[in-house]
């Protein structure tokens, strides 16, 4: 594989690695508009129960994701449940939702932190896994890292094959367009709403575990990544699982050539660009409708 | 209404409870030591790696033998520390607090350079000896702040060991990345000036910043130039990130040097030992490098369940012991506890220890490398443990 090539599949793999970061927030904010900023917290708590799991089991951790998921999925509702129902149910408009369930995000995101630091202390945890590099066309990658790539594209098209061609799909994007409108039809909105909540947490756990094969983890890891995810997901279009991941893919090619041209220090100035001028020229991100 | 009645019962009855508690007499007997360390935070990692864990075992250990020795009576320590947040507000006020309201007898450091520079003129103010083992930098040595105490080697005497090392083994050319920090900034100013003192030709230089998650293109263009030696003047993440991604495009240089968090064992756990078998990096000591090391090592494992790291977790146990001697030899007048400091030959875990202001100027730079799963010391070689393995194997 030439150079050019290389550099350009590398950028791909970080990016779908930012796209995997975004999918669970996508389904909460891009739909719900729950402005979940606890996103890279409960990411993180996805990444210590593989960890644990992994590491005092001794459990394959790819084996490990879908307990994860079902795991990040209950407290999702539990969480829907206890923090977000008032706030969808009572807020009037949809700016409303936005606004109040930011400052319960804040809230959950120092207690999750926390509750983290006390479980198992601000020690850098890791595990190897995969950590083996692959032959493809006569570059290398790393095999955890194209595992990553591997579920970011298939988790996308798979979330947009279930909005575009499925009746819970078609439900969830009535919901969002009129909730009391779906209801008229028949739509019971009062188990979806948790449940859509539930799939963005269970999302955010598998990418918290996918991360841990290929990062070293610790409680503040989160932050960072919910930056990345409301940047990834505002460049593709709000609700958008298309737009999300190849919003991820621009990222990661513009960090890989920009690096190559320029310096890495450069990375945040390189994104933040890439975020303003598309923003500039569809306000609405890439693939909004 | 009768909820908000019983809430105050509750609220007068603990204001009552509050202002009739009597002070413990025990408590004035105790030598009462304050800190603040990031226990939450991006700094949390490193501060609970590689300091307040010895902290706390220390004062264990010294407890439990009796107490610490004032004037021929011994008292236990109590020890008073508070969570900084990783946030530089939060050490300056607490160091204020504790200095100026709590009135501790001593103090200990926080963690990380930029901490360390932080408080260290209210150091100074309030007169309270800091042995500070987390922070380097000419910057802060040259402040010639009487009451601060650098234990760890300066910047320019480990990247001047490296640069004797390389020569001694015949390296003529390096690629450098170095993380935008302070850290990362005065680290690659003393290679460069090392480099430069014994011709060695940096053919490559970049910088990148803290929460990068892909090296690979830069890692790729070093590749490319076929450096003799590799050298990565990161913190954590870009140690992990650089060793990973070195690994996976197969960039193998004869020298393979990082910074921060290759002397922690946590980075040996998560690459695996066969990965990292030749790594270079900045460390000083091992369980072989003395029996009080090793006993260190030891009471380390048994208390936390968890090795120290190879490089600063010793030198903050250091500072412990020479603060503890300090304190048996001269009481707990801390004008005194700083002349004794500044003026003796200390012995400690890592070995004798003197001060030349405030650098301590008996620790020699150390170059270490991962060979079978410990850190062994390989320069310079009246230290060494091991003898280097030397061009680096290839990745496993």
């Amino acid at each position: 594989m030439g150079f050019w090539l290389e550099l350009a599949a590398s950028g791909l793999i970080t990016g779908g690695i930012y796209a995997v970061v975004a999918i669970g927030l996508n389904l909460q904010y891009g739909l719900m508009r729950i402005m979940n900023i606890s996103h890279g917290e409960f990411l993180m708590l996805g990444a210590y129960l593989t960890w644990l799991a992994h590491t005092t089991l001794k459990i394959n951790p790819i084996v490990l994701l879908p307990g994860v998921a079902v795991t990040l999925f209950l407290v999702g509702m539990v969480v829907y449940r206890l923090c977000f129902r008032r706030i969808s149910r009572s807020a009037p408009t949809v700016e409303v939702i936005e606004a109040r369930s930011l400052l319960v995000g804040f809230g959950l995101m120092f207690f999750v932190q926390n509750a983290v630091y006390l479980a198992w202390g601000a020690d850098l945890r890791g595990y190897s896994f995969m950590a083996e590099p692959v032959d493809i066309a006569g570059a290398r990658f790393m095999a955890n890292r194209l595992l990553v790539f591997g579920v970011a594209v298939a988790a996308s098209l798979g979330l947009l094959a279930v909005l575009r061609w499925t009746m819970i799909g078609k439900a969830v994007r009535a919901m969002m367009q009129s909730p009391t409108g779906a209801q008229l039809v028949g739509i019971d909105t009062s188990t979806l709403h948790p449940v859509v909540f539930g799939a963005g947490l269970a999302l955010a756990g598998v990418a918290g575990g996918l991360l841990s094969m290929v990062y070293e983890i610790s409680p503040s890891m989160g932050e960072p990544y919910t930056v990345t995810a409301l940047i990834v997901i505002t460049l593709g279009g709000l609700g958008s699982a298309i737009g999300s991941l190849l919003g991820g893919f621009l990222l990661g090619l513009v960090e890989a050539f920009g690096m190559h041209f320029t310096n890495p220090s450069l990375k945040m100035v390189l994104s933040y660009g890439v975020l303003v001028a598309v923003l500039i020229a569809r306000p609405k991100g890439l693939f909004a409708r | 209404m009768k909820r908000s009645k019983s809430f105050m019962g509750i609220a007068v009855a603990l204001t009552a409870a509050a202002l009739l508690a009597p002070v413990a007499p025990a408590a004035a007997q105790n030598v009462r030591i304050g800190y603040a360390i990031a226990r939450t935070g991006p700094w949390a990692p490193g501060a609970q790696v590689t300091q307040e864990p010895n902290y706390i075992m220390w004062a264990e250990q010294v407890n439990a033998a009796g107490g610490l020795n004032v004037g021929g009576k011994k008292r236990k320590i109590e020890l008073i520390g508070y969570d900084d947040r990783s946030n530089m507000e939060t050490v300056v006020r607490s160091y204020e607090k504790l200095m100026s309201s709590d009135k501790v007898d001593l103090i200990l450091p926080p963690w990380g350079t930029g901490a360390n520079f932080a408080i260290m003129s209210l150091a100074k103010k309030y007169h309270y000896p800091m042995l500070s083992c987390t922070a380097t930098g000419r910057k802060l040595v040259d402040a010639k702040n009487p009451y601060f105490f650098a234990l760890l080697q300066q910047p320019d005497v480990m990247m001047d060991a490296l640069a004797e090392y390389m020569v001694a083994r015949k390296v003529k050319t390096a690629a450098v990345i170095h993380v935008d920090e302070l850290f990362g900034l005065e680290q690659f100013t003393s290679l460069k000036s090392s480099m430069a003192k014994k011709g060695i030709k940096i053919l490559e230089a970049k910088s990148y910043p803290l929460g990068i998650k892909d090296l690979s293109p830069v890692l790729k263009d070093m590749q490319a130039k076929k450096p003799d030696a590799f050298i990565g003047l990161t913190y954590p993440p870009g140690t992990f990130l650089s060793t990973g991604q070195a690994k996976a495009i197969g960039f193998n240089a004869k020298i393979f040097y990082l910074a921060v968090g290759t002397a922690f064992p946590i980075y040996r756990d998560k690459m695996g030992a066969a990965t990292v078998e030749g790594v270079m990096g900045l460390g000083t000591w091992n369980p072989k490098t003395g029996a009080a090391a090793k006993a260190y090592f030891d009471a380390h494992v048994k208390r936390w369940k968890k090795e120290p790291d190879r490089w600063a977790s010793a030198f903050c146990y250091a500072g412990l012991e020479i603060l503890q001697d300090a304190v048996e030899k001269v009481g707990l007048d801390r004008k005194k506890i700083r002349d004794y400091i500044a003026n003796t030959t200390h012995q400690t875990i890592i070995g004798p220890m003197r001060f030349k202001g405030s650098e301590n100027v008996s620790t020699p730079g150390v170059v270490s490398q991962w060979q079978s799963g410990e850190f062994e010391v390989v320069w310079p070689p009246q230290r060494a443990t091991s003898a280097a393995l030397f061009p680096k194997p290839d990745w496993k």
